[in-house]
């Protein structure tokens, strides 16, 4: 019965004890690093995958961010974390997340919803 | 050395159940690290995996059904008999049984335990506490599963880059569903087998056997 607690308690505390600020501000710090056009830093945002798919041969990251203009995106709306993955919407964008040792990096950007099918992304893994 | 002895099933159960326990995080672990490397993320340690909502969610579904599997056993065989079974009772005794053959009230013995011997509440409760016991635990573990797994399905959601569920969609889920019934149907089988193979076939010694020259047509009567 203990144990069965300890599995409960554990449960409850992985699914509800979130912290939404950290993948919010990654996600701004992302766009506002575009607005600026400051792709080396938004670049650094990038999870490792998500940066090495956006290249084109001979071209680097910021190239490739710059290439893409994703636009503005907005104040935060709403933040969905669930273990180390996290979506993001802003008011013009909608970003997926995933948290590494290093911290919170972008997985996807400029994404549109598609119904229950996975979203539409300018920038994926 | 005694209380050894005289404890034996159940301090074999218990190392048992905590090796197979300790082996499932140790396999899981392998295998959510080798998917970790799939969707590009980062291997875990072994805490952080036993804290996590997939550890949490593949323990608690097996744990719902062999609780679950016991609740009902324990409940149906008050009422429900097999002719020919070790595991029921004698096809004309189902039922709670009378006070004098359960040992209660003024039927206590000296030496019953004291809920027994006591009236009202305290009595109804006692009478009935294994059953009581086994569907809550079955209920608390069933809730678990579902808490965990809306965790665990919601984060592969956000890597397949979908919107993440609330817990009553994933209470009707065919995720949860899948893992709740492949539990199911399993413990069942094994209840059915045990209740009808018991008919037929003898284990000499266990006392989930009937005794092996006993005929096949005997209910009720164990080693």
């Amino acid at each position: 019965m203990r144990m069965l607690l300890v599995v409960l308690s554990v449960t409850l505390v992985a699914g509800c004890a979130v912290d939404t600020t950290l993948p919010a501000r990654t996600a701004e710090r992302f766009h506002a690093d575009l607005a600026a056009h400051q792709e080396d830093a938004a670049c650094a945002l990038l999870a490792k995958r998500t940066a090495e798919k956006l290249l084109d041969p001979g071209q680097t990251c910021a190239e490739a961010l710059r290439d893409l203009k994703l636009g503005t995106a907005g104040p935060v709306t709403a933040v969905r974390v669930w273990g180390d993955d996290a979506q993001v919407q802003l008011s013009g964008d909608t970003l997926f997340l995933h948290r590494y040792s290093g911290g919170w990096r972008v997985t996807a950007a400029s994404c549109r919803p598609h119904g229950d099918r996975p979203y539409d992304c300018e920038v994926e893994n | 050395m005694k209380k050894i002895k005289e404890n034996g099933l159940s301090l074999t159960f218990l190392v048992l159940f905590l090796l197979a326990l300790g082996g499932q995080a140790l396999a899981g672990l392998a295998l959510f690290n080798d998917q970790q490397l799939v969707d590009g993320g980062e291997p875990v340690s072994f805490v952080k995996y036993v804290a996590s909502s997939d550890f949490a969610v593949d323990v608690a579904e097996n744990w719902q059904s062999e609780y679950l599997q016991f609740f009902l056993y324990i409940m149906l065989t008050v009422w429900l008999v097999q002719k020919g079974s070790p595991e029921s009772k004698k096809v004309d005794e189902a039922g709670p049984g009378s006070d004098e053959k359960q040992l209660v009230g003024r039927y206590a013995r000296s030496d019953s335990p004291a809920w027994a011997k006591a009236g009202g509440i305290r009595r109804s409760l006692y009478s009935n506490s294994l059953g009581l016991v086994m569907g809550t635990v079955f209920v608390l573990s069933w809730l678990a599963q579902s808490v965990a797994g809306v965790a665990s399905y919601n984060s592969q959601r956000l890597l397949d880059l979908r919107d993440p569920v609330s817990w009553g969609t994933y209470a009707t889920s065919p995720d949860f569903w899948n893992r709740t019934l492949q539990n199911w149907q399993s413990e069942l089988l094994a209840v059915l087998s045990m209740v009808a193979l018991s008919i037929y076939l003898r284990q000499r010694g266990s006392p989930e056997s009937k005794p092996v020259g006993a005929p096949h047509t005997l209910t009720g009567v164990e080693n």
